[in-house]
């Protein structure tokens, strides 16, 4: 792991979709070049939010967001395209396009007005399929794959941006427990061997735990807590972030400890 | 049977399209547009008996007419689809093309009474006819900027039939002398002879919105995988929506005003292109325009030739793009739309 300086910075950021009703009220949140990060928290607590601000679709009503030492808000959108990237929930194409040619439109910031992708081109998009092992299938569209080869795809079209920052949203809520874990480890070599500063809404705090190098925890459109697995897998912490009491389990393996509702939360106690 | 990713070499990532296949399907679809204007242009004077120049100079500009006409809307249908991502969607069922009729009706209106020439009112009412249907379309499907595609089909719907009341409204108010032509060109009838200047303004403008949709080709793709991933990727969604109504707007008020308002065409076409030639809209907004002036130009031929030798009389080519296109429409709705929707 070789942590370099922030690239990405959140200020004290505030967001209302309608008037007196804040979403997020204040938050700061940094991502870095070798570090994966998770945003975690119950629905509703901003995350998702927080996320197309950072993406520089949604612009804060106060709070500053700086990349590589400028202002979001003066990127032109291309130039934006080969720093910032992103993954959404669920892969989908309205059009019956190849996988290889959908990561080919990441290269869209870097090519010309018509997107001809030239060798050098070829050569990234090539790497990226490589990265996330999706070379086999490039010639099928995403309705002939499945949900984790689909996402793996989406990753690889995140990827040909070349971007410094890649921020995803939930990527792995319709994933079964393999692919989940395997979404992550990528995302951790991303982060590592890239290495590029990684950021992930999650709703899966074990997962997480178990690979992130920094959780974040919101609830109610403010940070709770930000710290290593560590630091922030914590009883307290984690009861007043979901809302709900936990349990931490300690796993055979002896990393974090794995987080569970208790059975019987005081306000819905079976009987 | 061999399995597709076992050992064919196959797995590897290749560009689909370059210029020049991009250039030789241009010069191969504009070589067959030529050609096939051609033979109309000659079965529309083969039965009459006195050729002179003057026939068939007519007879090439109807069909130079027909075929920027269905260029336009076919090119117009296609952007539609893209940036919308509604298989349905043309600038006829959104009603831009009953607008732009509105607007050619007042522009004729105008014409008569303030004596200016038809080339320049027609085209420029016919335009802000389009851009007020373009306008009204997307403000009542919109919800926080996004657009539903059900709503966007209904709300083509509304803008089609209030379009329509004012078409009618107007009809009232006009030299009943005039009443019969205007019933034919609402049914979507190319002229007998097109004015040179009409012509040539109306062509440019189909050119100059051409030009900007082949310029955001590209970027059509990109919004096939979602508003936020194409925005993330370098796409600016809100000026591609501004840039693609504008162009849509001014080549379908250039075509309503050469031709009426022409329905489906923009349809039929860019789908059986699609179906042809693959999803790229690169590739596509090269083919589909050329296409759809073959189209065009083979069915009016048609409507020519045919109506009147089946002693029909010669029927609006509009009417045989809406009988094809209804069912058309219907089997998108059935098999595509289903998918497609959110």
């Amino acid at each position: 792991m070789n942590e370099q300086a922030d690239i990405l910075r959140a200020t004290d950021i505030a967001f209302a979709y309608r008037p007196g009703e804040p979403v997020l009220r204040g938050v700061s949140i940094s991502a870095a070049p070798g570090r994966f990060t998770c945003l975690l928290g119950p629905n509703g607590s901003g995350k998702t939010t927080l996320l197309r601000c950072l993406l520089g679709q949604l612009a804060p009503s106060s709070g500053t967001i700086e990349l590589g030492g400028r202002a979001l808000r003066n990127y032109r959108p291309r130039e934006l395209a080969r720093v910032l990237a992103y993954v959404p929930q669920q892969p989908a194409s309205s059009l019956a396009f190849s996988a290889g040619e959908i990561v080919l439109m990441g290269r869209y910031a870097h090519t010309g007005p018509l997107g001809l992708a030239g060798p050098g081109d070829l050569a990234v998009a090539r790497e990226a399929m490589k990265m996330t092992d999706t070379l086999g299938f490039a010639d099928r569209t995403l309705d002939e794959l499945s949900g984790g080869e689909a996402q793996r795809v989406m990753i690889a079209r995140a990827l040909a941006q070349q971007p410094a920052v890649i921020l995803l949203d939930e990527p792995t809520s319709h994933l079964d427990i393999r692919h989940q874990l395997n979404i992550y480890r990528m995302m951790r070599r991303l982060a590592h061997d890239w290495p590029m500063a990684v950021v992930c809404v999650s709703h899966d705090v074990n997962v997480a735990a178990r690979l992130a190098d920094e959780l974040v925890l919101m609830r109610a459109g403010l940070v709770v807590a930000a710290g290593t697995p560590a630091q922030t897998i914590r009883q307290d912490l984690l009861s007043h972030t979901y809302d709900v009491p936990v349990d931490l389990i300690a796993t055979p393996d002896g990393g974090a400890p794995m987080v569970r509702a208790k059975w019987a939360a005081p306000e819905e106690k079976p009987q | 049977m061999t399995a597709p990713d076992a050992k064919t070499g196959r797995d590897d990532v290749r560009a689909s399209l370059s210029l020049g296949r991009l250039i030789l399907w241009a010069a191969a679809l504009l070589a067959a547009a030529v050609v096939v204007g051609g033979a109309c242009t000659l079965v529309g004077v083969i039965r009459l008996s006195d050729l002179t120049r003057q026939i068939w100079a007519t007879r090439a500009t109807q069909m130079l007419t027909a075929g920027i006409v269905g260029a336009s809307l076919a090119a117009g249908g296609l952007a539609l689809q893209g940036l919308m991502r509604n298989p349905l969607a043309e600038p006829y069922i959104l009603g831009i093309s009953s607008g732009a009729g509105v607007g050619v009706m007042m522009g004729l209106a105008a014409a008569a009474r303030l004596s200016l020439p038809a080339w320049a009112s027609t085209p420029v009412l016919a335009f802000l006819g389009a851009m007020a249907s373009c306008l009204a379309v997307y403000l009542v499907a919109q919800r926080r900027g996004r657009l539903d595609p059900y709503s966007l089909i209904l709300s083509g719907v509304i803008v089609n039939v209030f379009n329509g009341a004012i078409m009618l409204a107007g009809n009232l108010y006009i030299d009943p002398h005039r009443i019969a032509d205007l019933t034919y060109w609402a049914m979507g009838q190319l002229p007998d002879s097109t004015p040179t200047a009409l012509l040539a303004v109306c062509g440019s403008c189909i050119v100059a919105g051409w030009a900007v949709l082949m310029a955001n080709s590209a970027a059509y793709n990109v919004l096939g995988l979602g508003d936020d991933v194409a925005a993330s990727s370098g796409v600016s969604v809100n000026r591609l929506r501004l840039a693609t109504f504008g162009a849509v707007g001014v080549m379908t008020a250039a075509a309503v005003a050469l031709a009426g308002p022409i329905g489906f065409l923009g349809l039929i076409v860019p789908h059986v292109c699609r179906m042809t030639f693959g999803p790229d809209h690169r590739l596509g907004m090269i083919v589909t325009p050329l296409a759809g002036a073959i189209f065009l130009m083979i069915a009016e031929t048609l409507c020519r030739s045919l109506g009147s030798a089946m002693g029909l009389g010669r029927v609006p080519v509009g009417i045989l793009t809406a009988l094809a296109g209804g069912p058309f429409f219907i089997f998108l709705l059935r098999t595509r739309f289903r998918g497609a929707a959110a």
